[in-house]
């Protein structure tokens, strides 16, 4: 009787406490106001299934392919939202606000923040770290013509997104970015 | 007595002339069995007709040419959707490390002139 108590509250309470959890995965409008406005639009939706297809094209013995197939291990979802406008504000701060708002939430942690007033160009870095291993990232770009969000959700291994520097232009920020546990980490 | 047998004997046994009747239904038949020589009463039913043995051949056929086209155009499609991912992964990154730089720009500014930009690691 007692036992299924128990087994009645931890079935109760389980909904609860995955819904409390810190969700790394942000909910992104759609912008389709944004959309029609802007002169170019990138809109990236990968979940687990296509970044896994994704990565049996990738070919592992081509340099920025093999960087690329090291990245994806362990990550769920790549969401990008990017758009570029022929006119400055062609955008409003409240679009930019409902993204913020929800890095906000516990867990998320910002780790770069960079404000210029010579470009106007305004750069976000925000991560969520469980079990000291980042398990999501996120990065609002505000430039006077241009918007962007990125989402990247899944085990981010920080050591991994290192090796990307030199590919795709990733430049070398030196960001004392949380280690990731030695378990995790492949040398 | 035997004489007599000898001469009815050979009346009855003598050649007589076919009529014209048995002449004609004679080359009737002859000429029916040449214009259908395979209809050997032997061969009937003991194989299926041959335009039956095509029909299930050419279906069988049809259907392992419409089993291969579906397998291939599925594996193209999968194909497509693969390289169509690929092409979105490298895109995002691009654009990720774009903005990334857009970040250092604006870190490695700050270290040069304070005054115009302000970040925080």
């Amino acid at each position: 009787m007692r036992s299924c108590s128990l087994r009645l509250l931890f079935a109760l309470l389980t909904p609860a406490l995955a819904w409390a959890a810190p969700n790394p995965r942000l909910v992104l409008p759609e912008f389709s106001a944004l959309a029609q406005k802007a002169t170019e639009s990138v809109t990236i939706t990968l979940d687990a299934a296509l970044l896994a297809m994704a990565g049996r094209f990738l070919d592992g013995s081509d340099p920025q392919d093999a960087a690329t197939k090291e990245i994806l291990k362990g990550l769920q979802g790549i969401y990008v939202r990017s758009y570029t406008f022929d006119r400055d504000s062609g955008y409003q701060q409240a679009d930019i606000d409902a993204v913020r708002n929800q890095l906000a939430a516990p867990g998320w942690s910002r780790l770069v923040e960079t404000r210029s007033r010579k470009s106007q160009a305004n750069v976000d870095i925000y991560i969520m770290v469980a079990n000291n291993q980042a398990t999501g990232l996120a990065l609002i770009a505000s430039e006077p013509r241009q918007f962007t969000i990125v989402n990247i959700v899944g085990a981010i291994d920080l050591d991994k997104l290192h090796k990307l520097e030199g590919q795709f232009g990733v430049p070398k920020l030196d960001l004392d970015l949380p280690k990731a546990p030695p378990s995790n980490t492949k040398k | 007595m035997s004489e007599d047998l000898e001469s009815r004997l050979r009346a009855a046994l003598r050649p007589v002339a076919p009529g014209d009747e048995f002449t004609q239904k004679l080359i009737a038949r002859v000429a029916a069995d040449r214009r259908s020589p395979s209809k050997a009463p032997s061969a009937r039913g003991r194989s299926p007709k041959p335009t039956t043995w095509w029909l299930s051949a050419s279906m069988a056929a049809s259907l392992l040419v419409a089993a291969g086209i579906q397998h291939q155009v599925q594996e193209r499609r999968e194909r497509e959707r693969g390289l169509e991912a690929r092409r979105e992964v490298i895109e995002a990154l691009r654009v990720t490390s774009q903005k990334l730089e857009l970040a250092y720009e604006a870190i490695k500014s700050q270290s040069s002139s304070p005054a115009d930009d302000a970040s925080g690691v």
